[in-house]
């Protein structure tokens, strides 16, 4: 079998296929063989303590980690491609990229660039849409965050919570196939964390393929579609929301949402 | 193209001891110049107005102005109002003064952003004014302008060579002497960077280690 | 203060100044260029192309300018090149201060936190798109800062070309001064047109940084 194909990929209806994904940093073998299917339409969540490996497996889908083994499909189109090289694998990287939104625990506004500059940059840059027809269906996506009237503020006014309403609006902005959020919530103030969550169930609504790292047990019961429990680089547990958060079969899992669900 | 450096080594002799010169007037004008720049910041910061406006005009002018120029006005000048001494005096003199410029406006710099915090407290413990300022901010000061006079030391061993132009005896000058007997300028000019270059290394990692130790200590 | 002759050196002190101005803008010019060129090489995934650009830097930095500048005029003549004084005196310069500036730049860009990088590239913005449209832009203020440091520091240098015989601000000067014996009047005169130089590139410098700095904060 090939595995480079894209044909066997194009059936399985699979927006999202990562199979036995490995990596190390130096000795840390932080992800150790990850496997993890999502469908067209699916939003799947990811808990797991902190350092379990779920910013890096997040990360490599985003080829923002090169991984040293296992294979990452995205929609039939195959993200880590091991034979190529240089300039090919730039421009392969960067055309995969643009159908992926990611959004970062940190928000990565960028601080020179006004709200709708933020927003309007890579679609206009990157598939060559006209200032006036990006402006339009840019200040749709600011108004679908809840923040056009912030068009023209600069990041640094914004609160933590708009700024996060702005990455996903930027990440939206390229109609990506999947949404891939880490995070999302944890750097900020408690009383801004559910204007993010509310666009979040939006999105989810709208049957936005969604993979959400989150440490929010009741956002992630509330919104997904399936779960995954990371422990230590593997998958420990996974399953739909009411099963593994109710009845979880590992021992680990019990131990860690005790720890959490205590928390909330 | 040719290269012979066998009257480099014939005459390695030379080169060495202009090193030691250059070593030596390193250390001398180094002295001077953190000594004095020391002085001169605190009597900026605290002196009598008929002492501290001329200094703060001696920072400007002598960070204004290059090297070279305020060594033609010294070797010059003090010939010209009658006081002799021999070139590497002058030569000392004048690469330790302009560098007490630059010294003394990093001393200005750090005691200020320490005096705003810890006058008070010291002063509140019953020190006086004078003792605040010796056993709290000068202290204090010249362990934060560590890496800036540091810094500034390394640039400093560098500028030696320019004392050359005055008649110095030191590395560059040692090699121009060999020079004009062996015509070989590329070898004796290559060897010369070369051996700045070894001297310039010791001084950065030694530099380092002490100012890691130092840190250690904070 | 022979104030007749003050007056009467002006002139030629003047058109030495404008000598000291073009070689510095074109040594400035040719830094940013191998500076641009050194940066691009040190970025490189290759550490045939990484290195090289490392031992450069290295060596123009531990080694003096005024040895870098005998070199290269003198040491010419080893591989049968023979350049004009204000040519080589050009190139020494901006091969020096590229050295420099590519630490400098290097510097501003690393000051950029990582996830401007992470976010831009996560769009699909190629390495060439994230570098000219998000790291530049946040880069470039603390970049003017630092060139302006050194722009400061090449005029300051540009006066050591004065031994290699052009004909600028530190050359004339030392020429009247040995032919006048009048060291105080001259360097009062030179010094002042090195201070407006110097002084004027700080402000304009700070004016930039000011303006940009408040573009980039709205
Ligand atoms: N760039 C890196 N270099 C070295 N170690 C890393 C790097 N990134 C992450 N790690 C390590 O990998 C492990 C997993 O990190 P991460 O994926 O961020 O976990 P999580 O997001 O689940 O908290 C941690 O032990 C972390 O220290
Ligand atoms: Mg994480």
């Amino acid at each position: 079998m090939d595995s480079n194909s894209k044909d066997d990929h194009a059936n399985t209806g699979l927006m999202l296929d990562i199979i036995n994904v490995k990596k190390a940093f130096g000795e840390l073998k932080v992800l150790k063989g990850i496997d993890l299917q999502v469908q067209r339409g699916q939003i799947v969540s990811i808990i797991g303590s902190s350092g379990s490996g779920k910013s890096t497996l997040l990360r490599s889908i985003n080829h923002l980690e090169t991984i040293d083994d296992g294979e990452i499909w995205l929609d039939g189109v195959r993200v880590n491609q091991p034979g190529m090289k240089g300039l090919a694998f730039e421009n392969h990287i960067n055309s995969v990229r643009q159908n992926m939104g990611m959004v970062f625990q940190q928000f990565n506004l960028f601080p020179h660039l006004s709200t709708m500059d933020n927003v309007r940059l890579a679609p206009m840059k990157l598939k060559g849409i006209g200032k006036s027809e990006a402006t339009e269906f840019c200040m749709e996506l600011l108004e679908k965050v809840g923040l056009e009237a912030k068009a023209d503020t600069y990041p640094s006014h914004l609160s933590g919570g708009q700024k996060q309403r702005v990455a996903i609006a930027r990440a939206l902005a390229m109609q990506p196939k999947v949404m891939l959020f880490d995070e999302a919530t944890s750097a900020l103030d408690p009383e801004l964390v559910e204007e993010v969550n509310l666009v979040m169930k939006q999105l989810a609504s709208e049957h936005m393929t969604m993979l959400i790292v989150t440490h929010e047990m009741n956002f992630a019961s509330e919104v997904s579609d399936h779960v995954l429990f990371m422990d230590q680089g593997v998958v420990c547990e996974q399953g739909p929301p009411e099963q593994l958060f109710s009845n979880p079969k590992e021992e680990r899992t019990r131990e860690f949402l005790k720890k959490h669900l205590q928390q909330q | 193209m040719n290269f012979d450096f066998t009257p480099v080594f014939e005459n390695y002799e030379t080169l060495l001891t202009g090193a030691g010169y250059t070593i030596l007037i390193a250390v001398l004008s180094g002295i001077l110049s953190l000594v004095g720049g020391l002085a001169v910041a605190l009597t900026t910061l605290y002196g009598n107005k008929a002492f501290s406006y001329p200094l703060r005009f001696f920072i400007w002018l002598f960070m204004g102005t290059p090297l070279l120029l305020q060594l033609y006005l010294l070797f010059f000048g003090l010939g010209q109002i009658g006081i002799l001494i021999p070139a590497m005096l002058t030569g000392i003199l004048g690469l330790g003064i302009h560098y007490m410029a630059y010294n003394a406006d990093i001393f200005r710099a750090t005691i200020e952003s320490i005096e705003k915090g810890q006058n008070e407290a010291a002063r509140s413990l019953g020190f006086g004014r004078m003792q605040t300022l010796w056993f709290f901010i000068v202290p204090q000061a010249v362990n934060r302008a560590l890496p800036q006079l540091g810094n500034n030391m390394i640039i400093m061993l560098k500028d030696t060579s320019v004392l050359s132009v005055i008649g110095v005896a030191e590395l560059v000058l040692n090699a121009q002497f060999e020079i004009a007997n062996t015509f070989r300028p590329f070898e004796f000019y290559i060897s010369v960077a070369v051996i700045y270059y070894i001297l310039n290394l010791i001084m950065e990692t030694s530099l380092n280690r002490f100012e890691k130790k130092l840190e250690g200590r904070r | 203060m022979d104030f007749a002759l003050m007056w009467e050196i002006t002139p030629l002190l003047l058109k030495a100044a404008w000598i000291t101005v073009t070689i510095s803008v074109l040594g400035f010019i040719l830094g940013l260029l191998v500076a641009t060129i050194l940066v691009m090489m040190r970025a490189s995934a290759f550490r045939l192309i990484r290195w090289p650009a490392r031992i450069y830097v290295s060596v123009i930095r531990g080694t003096p300018f005024f040895v870098q500048l005998l070199i290269f005029y003198y040491g010419g003549s080893a591989f049968g090149i023979n350049l004009d004084a204000y040519t080589a005196g050009v190139l020494a310069l901006g091969l020096n201060i590229g050295a420099y500036m590519s630490e400098a730049i290097r510097g501003s860009l690393l000051a950029v936190d990582n996830g401007q990088n992470e976010a831009s590239r996560s769009l699909g913005f190629s390495r060439t798109q994230t570098m000219i449209s998000i790291i530049l832009p946040q880069a470039a203020g603390l970049m003017i800062r630092s060139l302006g440091v050194l722009a400061v520091i090449l005029i300051k240098g540009s006066s050591l070309v004065s031994i290699i015989s052009v004909v600028e601000l530190t050359y004339q000067s030392q020429r009247i001064i040995s032919s006048t014996y009048k060291p105080f009047e001259v360097f009062a005169v030179s010094a002042g047109l090195y201070l407006i130089l110097i002084y004027g590139v700080i402000s304009f410098v700070d004016w930039l940084y000011n303006r940009y700095t408040r573009y980039l904060s709205h």
